[in-house]
């Protein structure tokens, strides 16, 4: 889970293996806050998958590749 | 998780946040006045349950988005210098604490550095990109190389 200066740098790093993801950093700031914004709550409950699924649906992160186990 | 470990879950984290670095079996227990062969137990029964991350020695490696040891994720934030896990955990840092944040890493292909200031959750680089390489279903597979 890397930082990249732009898509560019994804590609000549991949090096020709397989891809992940790759999103923007604006939505990555959106993510953590999401996922991990409760987590130094008091009242702190774990996460259940259902949520942690909800959380990455709502910011567009669908499909096969994040869909939790 | 019953409450009795989400109550030494809490703890920990709060110790981390106050010593601002990963708390020993010893500690975590005098403050809830356990023993420490209590909180290794619970550690263990978190680490199973992915509510915190041991090294091989049952000490705590990872407190999500904190990690205890360093990485090319460091994070200034609440007054404190972090260490995050990854990308996603060093924004993660001041999204806890709920706090702005400086970040400090690396291009992962360049490694040329880079500096992110986070004000109110957005970062003032907009052009850069985060990528993940392993799918959702297999995070915990391995969370270190994740």
């Amino acid at each position: 889970m890397l930082l990249f200066r732009s898509e560019g740098h994804v590609n000549a790093w991949l090096a020709g293996r397989p891809p992940g993801a790759t999103i923007p950093v604006t939505q990555l700031a959106e993510l953590a806050a999401a996922w991990w914004g409760d987590r130094l709550d008091p009242d702190w409950r774990p996460h259940t998958r259902e949520q942690n699924q909800a959380i990455l649906d709502s910011l567009g992160l669908t499909g096969p590749f994040w869909a939790l186990g | 998780m019953d409450s009795t470990d989400i109550e030494l879950r809490n703890a920990t984290y709060g110790q981390f946040v106050e010593l601002g670095r990963a708390p020993r079996a010893e500690e975590v227990a005098r403050s809830i006045d356990r023993s420490e062969a209590e909180v290794g137990d619970g550690w263990r029964r978190l680490h199973d349950g992915h509510a915190l991350v041991l090294d091989d020695a049952g000490e705590i490696r990872m407190a999500n988005p904190f990690s205890a040891v360093m990485t090319p994720f460091r994070v200034e934030a609440a007054g404190k210098p972090w260490y995050a896990n990854c990308a996603w955990d060093a924004f993660g840092i001041g999204a806890a604490l709920q706090v702005d944040s400086v970040i400090d890493s690396e291009c992962g292909d360049c490694h040329d550095p880079i500096r992110i200031h986070v004000r109110d959750g957005q970062p003032d680089d907009r052009d850069l990109v985060f990528h993940v390489l392993v799918p959702a279903v297999s995070w915990w597979q391995d969370i270190g190389f994740t």
